[in-house]
């Protein structure tokens, strides 16, 4: 087998020849204009342009729609590629969706491994005070990339439990735009590629690229602003897809509130991804431009009385931010779509206020657009934004209250059992339950600007996120696993996984609060022992290293499990979902025939209650 | 052992969980209080932000304890016992509580909007009775006093209140001394600025609070809060110093 008829091959090829063109074309055009002939931001913005560009035409995520133009024909192939291995499909352009799922989530996986190494390098060094082995330039670079490769792992991961998700619970074919779905996915590609190339040449401001800072230092910045775009443009064409999709194709019988919670929780997420993505393009455009064109929007510019007559470093602070904090819903709705999905059926009766829930999702949604300024408390604008910004975010624990209630309503009365998802569900909770409670603290202005910028918001974000997120995409693994291989994973594995991970995050969440209190700063290469902090850094790394260490676990048991795992049949969690109803793993075309909705989809203890009737069920 | 009912409505688990909430909210404060230690202590604006934050960590504790309370219990009470009939109580909702737990969350957001309105205002008040520039760089820090001296550290009179005006001259930096509690980001192109009337005499550092570039985390300088005529003998003898160099060219 050739190794050109990977797509990701071929597309790796086509980045490095569409760099070369896309440079060549900035030279050839600036000494047409007269001008030197290389510039390296020109240079290498016109280079990763054409690069990306290159990437998606050589790996076949174009080729059909570029067919189209010619007015050829591109009936759909469904199934593995003929005469190649079945394998070969996951590293290709495929349509089907179960397909892209399983590309996002295994790419987000990957990447969750590698930007929390980076934690782990930055992590030993922090764990005593001095500079041992890590010097401050590359200290910030590798802060910097841990921040964007864990954010852009949230937004894959969230994008695999979405794509393989939705349509199998709605009874769908597959999404609405299968091209563009792979297209969404495949632009990732590129794009990280391009991150990962900025850290040859470094970028030292943290994920938020603050200008001045960002305007000045090496080109890494500019592969980091494209590479955000292009990761960016898969979130605004991917949630397109599933909005179109959950809006259009459920099948009869299913309304809005008889879908499964899970979609409710994308739905939010897709109008988040669909309309605020766009702000953290612009903002970052605008650097790029800065930079590489000299427009004037963030750098000041003094004229002989000193005032400043040219950019406003604060107007990047209001766009970035206008995305970055919805976009934390972003990262957390979906998991928290899991969470509601999950507890009915470890607890066999019905999620409590399914219709309180899902309006929380767009609730949260909603409120989580105004509430950006609570990221500026001390950026200097206006004092009495301080006032709007505070009661705004303070409102976001409604919604969110909304949920921790309903769940313990789903509990309560229950018949609980506690395999790995379900373990991995409640440590969800906990975690986001210490994460949202440290969030008041914050909001409250006062408060904020004594823990702004500390330790306290980095023990506040990651509790969040891995509650919101990383906790409930492993329950979902988990759960999901024997659809998508028929086999069931190691049991005992997964509760080791999870009794290392759970109590080691809770330890990490308190400490890094506790150092921020103690008064120590973030992004520091190296900080004063004076500050007594030099045990609770001892204490983080250790716990960080243990959390490490589960996650391997965990690996190790889903590569195994696939080869020795027993078979695990339809339904081994006696869910009333779709997907459930139909064989594991599932088939090219997941559903043979359309089916009904004739029930609610929760109504576990209601005896004689359907959800679903599979169309012809009983006639095989 | 307490024999406990099966069924989810029984008031007794009710009462149980009351009083472990209130137990665990007791117990759970004074533990929260003792490992998050706030340094902010040594000015009047670090007053309103200590006694703020305690009250956080007291609503924490209860929130906290009402939500894991009630789950482990429920993880207890209503685990599935072997040859169990496997199917749970059959209940959807509950229209009264899903309004509680709406209306009570934002009567407490109202009552903390207003406390933290209070509190920012303590914490932001001041005057300008002592006035000093601080003038952050990459990556050091210099301080101007209005009568012309200029300083490598920030020296100031206790008891008396500053105002501290921030300038940057390349990138976003900001001003933090921890004891003193908030902090200000400088910003090329704005002037902003903090009030602080320092309680307590002693040498502190300010440190740089916004990455700044390569050595942001050794960004700091020396702060002084001495007694008022102390200040006054220090300023005099920078006066001295800086006229003598003057004369001299």
């Amino acid at each position: 087998m050739q190794l050109t008829s990977l797509g990701l091959v071929r597309g790796i090829i086509g980045y490095f020849v569409g760099l070369v063109i896309g440079m060549a074309v900035v030279v050839i055009s600036r000494l047409a204009l007269g001008m030197s002939a290389w510039d390296q931001e020109a240079g290498w913005v016109g280079g990763i342009i054409f690069a990306m560009i290159g990437f998606m035409l050589a790996v076949g995520s174009l080729s059909d729609w570029l067919k189209w133009t010619r007015g050829v024909e591109t009936p759909f192939h469904h199934g593995p590629p003929v005469g190649k291995p079945a394998w070969t499909r996951y590293f290709s352009v495929d349509y089907n969706h179960k397909v892209i799922g399983i590309q996002y989530g295994v790419t987000g996986f990957l990447l969750l491994i590698i930007g929390g190494s980076f934690a782990l390098v930055f992590r030993a060094e922090l764990a005593d005070s001095g500079i041992s082995f890590l010097q401050p330039g590359t200290y910030n670079t590798f802060l910097s990339m841990h921040a964007w490769v864990a954010l852009a792992s949230i937004l894959l991961g969230v994008g695999g439990l979405a794509n393989y998700l939705v349509p199998l619970m709605i009874g769908a074919e597959d999404m609405a735009f299968p091209r563009l779905n792979a297209f969404a996915y495949w632009i990732n590609v590129p794009a990280i590629l391009t991150l990962m190339i900025s850290m040859l040449f470094g970028w030292d401001s943290g994920w938020t690229a603050y200008p001045p800072l960002s305007l000045r230092g090496p080109v890494g910045y500019q592969m980091v602003f494209w590479a955000i775009f292009g990761i960016g443009l898969s979130s605004i064409l991917g949630s397109l897809n599933l909005i179109v999709t959950m809006l259009t194709m459920r099948p009869k019988g299913m309304t809005l509130f008889r879908m499964p919670i899970f979609c409710w929780a994308i739905l939010a997420t897709s109008i988040i991804q669909l309309t605020a993505t766009q702000l953290i393009g612009l903002a970052f455009l605008m650097l790029s431009f800065e930079r590489s064109l000299g427009m004037p929007f963030f750098n000041p510019l003094y004229n002989a009385l000193g005032e400043n007559i040219g950019g406003q470093p604060l107007l990047f602070q209001h766009l970035f931010w206008f995305y970055s904090h919805p976009a934390v819903y972003v990262f957390v709705l979906p998991g928290l779509g899991v969470i509601s999905e999950l507890l009915p059926v470890f607890a066999r009766k019905p999620l409590f206020g399914y219709r309180w829930i899902a309006l929380s999702s767009l609730a949260i949604a909603l409120v989580g657009f105004l509430v950006w300024g609570h990221h500026m408390f001390t950026s200097g604008y206006g004092e009495y934004l301080r006032v709007v910004f505070m009661i705004s975010t303070l409102l976001v624990a409604v919604p969110t209250g909304v949920k921790f209630f309903s769940w313990l309503g789903t509990l309560w009365g229950g018949r609980l059992t506690f395999p790995t998802p379900m373990l991995f569900t409640l440590g969800a909770i906990s975690v986001f339950l210490i994460g949202g409670l440290s969030g008041p603290i914050l909001a409250t202005a006062a408060t904020d600007l004594f823990l702004h910028d500390s330790y306290f918001v980095v023990g506040h974000f990651h509790a969040t996120i891995f509650g919101g997120f990383v906790f409930p995409f492993f329950a979902a693994i988990y759960y999901w696993y024997p659809k998508i291989t028929g086999r069931m994973y190691n049991e005992t594995l997964g509760k080791i996984h999870f009794w290392l991970m759970t109590p080691g995050f809770w330890v990490m969440s308190l400490a890094q609060m506790t150092a921020g209190t103690m008064g120590m700063r973030r992004r520091i290469a190296d900080y004063d022992p004076a500050l007594g902090v030099e045990p609770v850094h001892l204490l983080i790394t250790l716990a960080g290293f243990v959390i490490a260490f589960s996650i391997l676990l965990m690996i190790y048991n889903l590569f195994v499990s696939a080869e020795v795992g027993a078979l695990a049949g339809n339904n081994p969690w006696r869910s009333r979902s779709p997907e459930w109803q139909i064989p594991s793993p599932v088939p090219e075309h997941s559903y043979a025939r359309p089916i009904t909705v004739v029930g609610e989809p929760y109504d576990y203890g209601l005896a004689g209650s359907t959800y679903v009737a599979m169309a012809g069920a009983g006639d095989d | 052992m307490l024999k406990l009912p099966q069924s989810s409505t029984d008031r007794k688990h009710f009462v149980i969980v009351g009083a472990l909430v209130l137990v665990t909210t007791i117990a759970l404060g004074f533990f929260l209080l003792a490992i998050l230690p706030v340094k902010a202590q040594y000015s009047v604006q670090a007053e309103p932000i200590r006694w703020l934050f305690q009250l956080h960590i007291w609503l924490i504790a209860f929130l906290f304890s009402l939500v894991v309370v009630f789950m482990l219990y429920a993880l207890i009470v209503f685990r599935k016992r072997k040859d169990e009939n496997s199917e749970g109580e059959h209940f959807e909702g509950n229209t009264t509580l899903e309004v509680a737990w709406t209306v009570i969350p934002l009567v407490l957001v109202i009552i903390f909007s207003f406390i933290g309105f209070q509190t920012l205002q303590e914490a932001t008040r001041g005057s300008d009775e002592v006035q000093v520039e601080a003038v952050g760089f990459q990556w050091a820090w210099t301080f101007n006093y209005p009568n012309g001296v200029t300083s490598p550290e920030m020296v100031l009179p206790v008891n008396k209140p500053a105002l501290i005006t921030l300038r940057a001259t390349d990138v976003i930096h900001s001003f933090w001394v921890v004891e003193w509690g908030p902090k200000q980001d400088l910003v090329p192109g704005m002037t902003t600025r903090l009030h602080i009337t320092p309680t307590e005499v002693g040498e502190f550092k300010v440190r740089c609070a916004e990455l700044c570039g390569l050595s942001h985390w050794s960004m700091l300088a020396t702060v002084r809060v001495v007694p008022e005529d102390e200040y006054i003998a220090w300023m005099n003898q920078k006066l001295a110093e800086q006229n003598l160099q003057t004369a001299s060219r």
